[in-house]
């Protein structure tokens, strides 16, 4: 036995390995950028400054090039093509399904989505036979100039994390419409677009019941609203009787006089004033007549031609939103819950007018969905706004 | 995506449920009296005619030693009337007689004139202020804000302003109302309140005379609203998917 021990032969390993303490403790480590003070906005050149910036970058550096250690096995794989401006994916890993587009039965990465897997892990970049660096995929995906494709990507990243799913935006939606609308469909239609947020379809705000649903449906909301209101209450219940309620178009009809005829202008997205809540207000009805004589300058009617002068800027939708739980199909997207427009940081906002023009952009499409405006400041924090136009 | 406006109120005291009218009551014939200091359209304490009364039913004006209206109870406090709210008591209403430094009445044009020289947008402000003042708003200056009115449901004392309102014209193009630090500046400072960026934007015809010869000449002015809000795309997610 103990001849056994003098032949033992002590092995050492050309690569060292990591014990599984320090696997783990390097899996994940914590790095935090340091702070110093008041953001400064503006170089002042002196040297001490030098230095501080010399000092930062060379811990940048540091805090850039520490080991880090990540799972190999769960990426996939794709090949950066110049031709298609895409990354086509060879070996699939993990989910796709809100990743990517197929052509000719091949699925291609945008320049976005593949790096954006790439930050997360997920892909591994492959360009002429050799596997791309995250920080040379930078340069290959975004380009080596100035462009808004970081911008498009910083969007994308933000949005994506947030819980969206960010596709290219695309015209025309095929929707499931049948070719007959009824009352019950306008008044299924307005529920969705008061509940869920979905816009009125097209097909549905042209039907001659949209109007007098809608204006119903105002009506009834005031009445539940000020429930002390006179003798609504009786209209109320006779019409609430299972079966026998129906909406009443023809009283509605004589009681809203100047709506009616904006009736066809409403089928489009504006034409409503968006501040005409306090005309519901007794004191509206008791001085009625002095208001109406103070109406004299009056909402600009949506008739009028977008004219397309220089000075209206076009503003491009780049991509679309959809929702995790609404049942996203990559094959057949549905009407999407915003369209996206990204503002460059020294862009001014879109105005009333550019906001129209875009909309009616979209104007095929049978389904419009709102527009949401992104912006990126030039710290790259991002913003969005939601605009709501008459 | 349908729009609603915030009502908020304040936490007010039981007094404020008397309800009051939004146009003051013009049933004894008697004008209100001001005087057009070319700045803004003073009106003093009568035996007819009490400024508070003026205040109150609608809002108009500023006491000239309070805050907000003429509660002072000094002898010699006075109303201090914008020119536009002026102008509309006066020449729309006809509850206001404004008058000069010399005690002369001036007259429809000249007050659009002199108000033109003090504020090169006064007409496009004024129709925006008809506008809003026709659909029931009770509006205030809107300066402390950052913006030219702040517009009110019932009044100061009842509600939170619900929209701080910036016009402007439609023939300046890239106006700084929509340079994207001011617009969101504009909105940082409304939030705090939960208030409303409105842009009124205020469209003329080719032919339109800012030099009014009527009131009515307003009407061939058309406006369009843009309401935009801040929107949480975080939380609005993780809503909908709870």
């Amino acid at each position: 036995m103990s001849g056994a021990q003098e032949n033992t032969i002590e092995i050492y390993p050309k690569t060292q390995y990591l014990t599984a303490s320090e696997l783990v403790a390097q899996r994940h480590p914590e790095v935090e950028s340091p702070r110093n003070g008041l953001k400064r906005t503006s170089f002042e050149g002196s040297a001490e400054e030098n230095e501080e910036l010399k000092n930062t970058y060379a811990n940048l550096r540091l805090q850039l090039s520490a080991r880090r250690i990540e799972r190999q096995a769960g990426r996939a794989i794709a090949i950066w093509s110049d031709d298609q401006q895409a990354a086509e994916v060879v070996r699939k890993d993990g989910k796709f399904e809100s990743f990517g587009y197929s052509q000719q039965g091949k699925l291609y990465l945008e320049y976005y989505e593949a790096l954006f897997l790439l930050e997360l892990n997920r892909l591994q970049l492959e360009y002429c036979g050799l596997i791309v660096s995250i920080e040379q995929a930078y340069v290959l995906l975004l380009g080596e100039e100035a462009s808004e494709k970081y911008n498009n990507y910083f969007v994308y990243s933000a949005l994506t994390r947030a819980g969206y799913i960010v596709v290219r935006h695309q015209e025309g939606y095929r929707t499931a419409s049948s070719d007959v609308v009824t009352k019950d469909d306008c008044i299924w239609a307005l529920l969705d677009a008061s509940l869920s947020n979905k816009p009125v379809p097209l097909h549905i705000k042209v039907s001659q019941f949209y109007n007098a649903t809608f204006e119903r449906m105002v009506q009834l909301k005031q009445q539940i609203k000020n429930q002390c209101s006179e003798a609504s209450t009786d209209e109320i219940s006779i019409n609430n009787e299972p079966n026998a309620f129906k909406f009443d178009t023809r009283k509605r009809r004589a009681q809203s006089e100047p709506e009616e005829e904006l009736a066809s202008k409403r089928a489009s997205t504006t034409g409503r004033s968006l501040i005409d809540a306090l005309k519901d207000e007794a004191s509206y009805r008791k001085f009625q007549q002095t208001f109406e004589k103070l109406d004299i300058v009056r909402l600009q009617s949506e008739d009028y031609h977008c004219d397309v002068d220089s000075t209206i800027r076009t503003f491009k939708i780049t991509f679309d939103l959809h929702l995790h739980n609404d049942g996203f199909r990559r094959s057949a997207p549905k009407t999407p819950t915003f369209s996206v427009i990204i503002l460059q940081h020294d862009e001014p906002f879109p105005t009333h007018i550019e906001m129209l023009h875009c909309q009616r952009q979209q104007m095929r499409a049978e389904e419009r969905a709102p527009l949401l405006v992104i912006s990126v400041s030039e710290s790259k924090h991002i913003q969005a706004f939601l605009y709501y136009i008459s | 995506m349908e729009f609603t406006p915030h009502f908020k109120r304040k936490r007010g005291n039981c007094k404020d449920f008397i309800k009051l009218a939004p146009f003051p009551p013009n049933s004894n014939g008697l004008r209100y009296q001001g005087v057009f200091n070319g700045l803004c359209v003073e009106v003093f304490n009568t035996e007819q005619n009490l400024i508070k009364t003026l205040h109150d039913n609608g809002c108009y004006g500023k006491g000239s030693n309070s805050r907000g209206g003429p509660i002072s109870g000094e002898s010699d406090e006075s109303l201090l009337l914008g020119l536009e709210e002026a102008c509309v008591l006066a020449y729309y209403l006809n509850i206001l007689e404004i008058k000069d430094t010399s005690n002369k009445e001036i007259a429809w044009q000249a007050y659009v004139q002199a108000a033109l020289e003090y504020d090169k947008e006064f007409v496009y402000k004024l129709a925006a202020y008809l506008y809003l003042k026709s659909k029931n708003w009770i509006i205030k200056s809107g300066i402390k804000f950052g913006g030219d009115f702040l517009i009110y449901k019932e009044g100061p004392r009842q509600f939170h302003a619900s929209f701080l309102v910036l016009v402007h014209t439609s023939d300046v193009i890239n106006h700084p109302h929509y340079v994207s630090k001011n617009l969101k500046g504009a909105q940082r400072v409304a939030e705090t309140s939960d208030k409303d960026v409105l842009i009124l934007r205020v469209n003329e015809q080719k032919d339109f005379d800012p030099a009014l010869a009527t009131p009515a000449a307003l009407e061939s002015l058309t406006i369009d609203e843009t309401v935009i809000r801040r929107f949480n795309y975080t939380s609005f997610v993780q809503i909908k998917q709870k």
